[in-house]
């Protein structure tokens, strides 16, 4: 049993397409062993620092026996040109072939006898192949080379059963050296195992390891908060991206002038997270502090590295400052007629526009949220000045943060100075959801705008194309829907904006827009459903003929029965409603229509008249509850109806010799369907 | 090679010297800085048109780059509207190219090995030149000092050699060697004439151009002209007039930016203009070439 260990060593890779290298490696190397039959040990590791890219599989045989084979090859008909193809391919003679009859004809065949291959060899032929199949989400080409890789490629060290394997990738020869200093390029060193690569650098403190170089930065930064009493923010992305971008980690712990603490948290944080990659730190109030972690690439022995990057954030944090006190005394309201000056977008007119617009309908929203119309109608013509300040500028991810900082400081209502904050969340699937009733009328009233504005002018997306993430837009809308569990009347909103667009002399077609737009935003809502593991015959099912007013109920309907469906209130409910309604679908075929009024004159039996009650039973259930709707009451109400269900159909034949008698049976199974329509319609729901 | 690295601090002109020095001997041509007014060291015609075509060229430069936008009226400590920048340009990018730009930072008294040196992620695109490439800002200490780019793409052309540009930002990079927090107290020379001394007149005075007085109906009608006469070089085939006239209608536009007289929607169409220019006279250079 042998071991290959391979390091690709190049200029440094960033870290999002390093850990892609290593998942495509990962599963190109798999792919390799079992379509070759090699054993190898499944829990193979792919490492990488920014500069090296290391695989190392081991429990390999040095040799694999191929079994003897018949390998078929052209048929006896075919032309004298396939025969020669076919014997020089397989590098044989015209002795060894022989002719053999199967299904489809006789063919000419020849056997190859078993063998064995040396493992070494397969691999040279085939690591050059493994490589290209890598693909990059971005990639480059350098000098004269034809090579698309991450980063210009240097090197490549390839050991098999501790030999160098020899193969070419593109320009580059494999070896079993590489550069054991990555800065200069130098100190060529050769290795002929990965447990003497592995020493030799964790000597140098360098571990190649990614999971141990996380283990060892969280290790020595908890050791520094539990020592100062201070806490930092679980953020996996930013981790991932540290431990990525260094191959030897020192935690430095570092801080900044006190003084800068009065700047509002999130530029600072910013500041700090997306600009220079530190990681901030908050007291045990989760307040932020001014000390703050660097993680370097070498160990700080002249403190050179820490003077450095607290030199780098004074600098930083004082624009920031600078802007800060500029800003913020800059009145909000004087400033709201200067977005006559900014375009919102190429055909919507400008911010002033898009503002008044959303007062209205943000003012229309506050009368189903039972808000202060006053109140959201500020909200709504300050939210966007931010835009037009320094630091939006600097920090375009903070618009609307910062202007509900600016407000703050304006002495503007809490709840008005929340909303501007909140105003462009949830931005998608992930992000976090306004629950205040003010931020999520603003936000609402922001992206029906947005969405009625872009299918206006017939910028909607394309399968492939969605350069304004307007499927984002909407996606975000369902969610302030749903997961608030708001009660509006969507349709009618859309109306309004559509009028509000025409009101300032925009010729928008409302008919087309909303139907338009209702299929977009049901599209968007079955997608979310699915990101939430629904099953999705139930989706089909809760978003059947849905009228846009009814996102909520769909919502909560298949949630309801999607967590049942295993369960009997869900599983009963489906089978009464799938027995009953099979058979008319049989008989619509022979076109029996049914329209669902049984006429209980013509009932012959008590099967007949106790199914009927417990259908206008459970009608008069659905009837009276109004708005607060439990669905899984529902279920089992509706489930509950299944004795009756299985003594009419043990008891009495559909299929009367009396037609009038039969379609009134027929009649009352409609009944029954159409009964469990106020549900859902159960049809695509499979079994 | 002896470098003014010992004890005193390095002046902003010894920094200078001494990284021209270092990519001479490298056999780069150091030429001298464009004599119209461009944003960045990379709008120089020794990169961007240089940069296009199969024939080898090493070249190193300072380029004064004027960005009206940043411009503070010389109040911040960082931010400039005219700064100077360190332009070196190889094609096709050689192998060394890591270690040569890691001595150069010795050669101005960095010493690599006792400071966390960074290739950060940064992938640099100009709409404006229809140029791409892929690369890094290198970190020093946390401080961004430079930006390494391999150039995929130039005036909408693949580029084929691959040319790799390096620029210093040489304020930054000066206040990092003589530990300075504010740009305007670099020292210039070693009779400590500092950068205030120089510049600060021009910032407070540029800024209230760029800001305010610039005649922006002007600067609109001198565009159209400038636009009108790249294209009828182009027509007559002689790229380098054309892209004279090209760069001016960059900086024209610049300016306007600043004054905050163009909207997002319009911003994007003088934008698109540009690059259809640079485009159009990347053609007519790379015909003279083969």
């Amino acid at each position: 049993m042998s071991e290959l260990f391979v390091e690709l060593f190049s200029e440094e890779i960033p870290a999002k397409l390093q850990i892609n290298a290593r998942n495509e490696l990962k599963k190109n190397i798999k792919n390799f062993f079992i379509d070759n039959q090699i054993k190898f040990n499944e829990n193979f590791n792919v490492y990488s620092t920014p500069n090296r890219l290391v695989f190392h599989v081991d429990k390999i045989p040095n040799e694999i026996k191929l079994n003897s084979e018949e390998i078929r090859g052209p048929n006896v008909n075919a032309p004298e040109k396939a025969l020669e193809g076919f014997i020089r391919s397989n590098n044989t003679t015209l002795e060894k072939i022989f002719k053999k009859s199967t299904e489809k004809g006789e063919f000419y065949f020849f056997k190859k006898e078993s063998r064995k291959i040396k493992v070494s060899e397969l691999l040279e032929k085939n690591l050059s192949e493994i490589l290209t199949k890598i693909t990059w989400n971005k990639s480059m080409k350098w000098a004269n080379y034809d090579l698309y890789w991450g980063r210009p490629l240097k090197s490549i060290l390839a050991i098999f059963n501790k030999k160098p394997l020899n193969f070419v990738f593109n320009h580059i020869n494999s070896s079993n050296k590489t550069f054991t200093d990555k800065s200069l390029e130098e100190g060529l060193k050769i290795f002929n195992d990965f447990n003497s690569y592995i020493k030799f650098f964790k000597q140098k403190g360098i571990l190649i390891d990614q999971d141990l170089r996380k283990k060892i930065i969280q290790n020595k930064i908890n050791e520094i908060i539990n020592k100062k009493n201070l806490k930092i923010e679980q953020n996996e992305r930013l981790i991932d991206e540290i431990v990525n971008i260094v191959e030897k980690p020192a935690v430095i712990i570092c801080d900044f002038d006190k003084k800068f603490l009065n700047v509002p948290s999130e530029i600072l944080i910013t500041t700090m997270q997306s600009h220079q990659k530190y990681l901030p730190t908050f007291d045990k109030k989760n307040n932020l502090t001014n000390n703050f972690f660097v993680v370097a690439d070498i160990k700080d022995t002249k403190g050179f590295v820490k003077l450095g990057n607290e030199r780098v954030i004074e600098a930083r944090l004082s624009d920031a400052e600078f802007f800060w006190e500029k800003n913020k005394t800059q009145n909000l309201v004087k400033q709201v007629d200067k977005l006559k000056n900014i375009n919102y977008f190429k055909g919507l007119g400008s911010y002033f526009d898009k503002i008044q617009r959303m007062r209205k309908l943000s003012s229309l929203i506050s009368d189903d949220f039972l808000i202060s119309k006053d109140k959201i109608e500020i909200a709504s013509s300050i939210c966007k000045v931010d835009l037009m300040s320094d630091l939006v500028g600097e920090f375009p991810e903070l618009q609307g943060i910062v202007g509900g900082h600016f407000a703050k400081f304006q002495g503007f209502d809490k709840e008005v100075c929340l909303a501007v904050s909140e105003q462009y969340l949830p931005n998608g699937m992930e992000s976090k959801l306004p629950k205040k009733m003010y931020s999520v009328a603003l936000s609402l009233s922001d992206k029906l705008d947005s969405l009625v504005g872009f299918f206006g002018i017939n910028l909607k997306p394309t399968s492939s194309k969605d350069p304004y993430a307007i499927r984002r837009m909407a996606i975000s809308l369902v969610r302030l829907i749903v997961e608030n569990e708001i009660k509006i009347k969507l349709k009618d909103l859309i109306v309004y904006t559509c009028s509000a667009y025409r009101d300032q002399g925009y010729d928008f077609d409302t008919k087309k827009i909303q139907n338009e737009l209702s299929d977009f935003i049901i599209e968007r809502l079955k997608n979310y459903l699915k990101e939430k593991k629904i099953r999705q015959d139930i989706i089909e099912s809760s978003t059947f003929l849905l009228g846009l007013d009814d996102l909520l109920k769909a919502y909560k309907k298949s949630l309801c029965l999607n967590k049942n469906i295993k369960k009997e209130i869900g599983f009963e409910t489906i089978a009464v409603y799938k027995r009953s309604s099979n058979i008319l679908n049989t008989e619509e075929k022979i076109s029996i229509e049914t329209l669902g009024f049984a006429d209980p004159g013509l009932f012959k039996n008590d099967y007949e008249k106790k199914l009927y009650k417990k259908i206008d039973d459970i009608r008069k259930y659905f009837l009276s509850i109004g708005k607060d709707e439990n669905y899984e009451e529902s279920l089992k109400i509706l489930s509950s109806i299944k004795n009756e269900v299985n003594d009419f159909f043990d008891n009495v034949i559909v299929n009367d010799e009396d037609i009038i008698i039969k379609k009134n049976r027929l009649e009352l199974l409609n009944m029954l369907c159409k009964t469990f329509d106020n549900y859902f319609n159960f049809s695509k729901i499979e079994t | 090679m002896v470098y003014k690295t010992k004890k005193k601090t390095l002046s902003f002109q010894d920094t200078i010297f001494n990284l021209q020095k270092y990519w001479s001997k490298k056999g780069c041509v150091i030429l001298q800085p464009y004599d119209l007014e461009v944003g960045a060291g990379t709008f120089h015609p020794a990169t961007t048109l240089r940069s296009l075509g199969p024939k080898p060229w090493k070249t190193a430069y300072v380029q004064p780059s004027r960005r009206p936008t940043d411009g503070r009226y010389g109040d911040n400590p960082n931010r400039l509207q005219h700064y100077y920048q360190f332009q070196v340009l190889i094609k096709p990018s050689p192998k060394e190219i890591k270690k040569m730009y890691l001595n150069s930072l010795s050669s101005i008294g960095i010493n690599y090995e006792e400071h966390d040196i960074r290739f950060v992620e940064d992938d640099w695109e100009s709409p404006t030149l229809g140029a791409a490439g892929l690369g890094w800002e290198v970190w020093c200490d946390g401080m961004e000092v430079t930006q390494f780019t391999y150039f995929q793409q130039m005036a909408g052309v693949e580029c084929k050699p691959v040319s790799v540009e390096i620029t210093y930002g040489l304020e930054r990079l000066c206040m990092f060697i003589q530990n300075k927090k504010s740009v305007f107290d670099l020292i210039w020379n070693d009779e400590g004439i500092t950068y205030k001394d120089i510049f600060h007149k021009s910032e407070k005075e540029f800024s209230a151009y760029n800001f305010e007085y610039a005649n922006t109906d002007n600067l609109f009608k001198i565009f159209e002209m400038l636009e009108e006469e790249t294209k009828l070089l182009v027509e007559k085939k002689i790229s380098l007039p054309a892209y004279d006239q090209c760069l001016k209608c960059s900086h024209v536009f610049n300016i306007l930016d600043a004054r905050g007289v163009i909207s997002v929607a319009q911003r994007a169409e003088y934008i698109t203009r540009i690059r259809e220019l640079t485009k159009s006279i990347g053609k007519v250079w790379i015909e003279s070439q083969s």
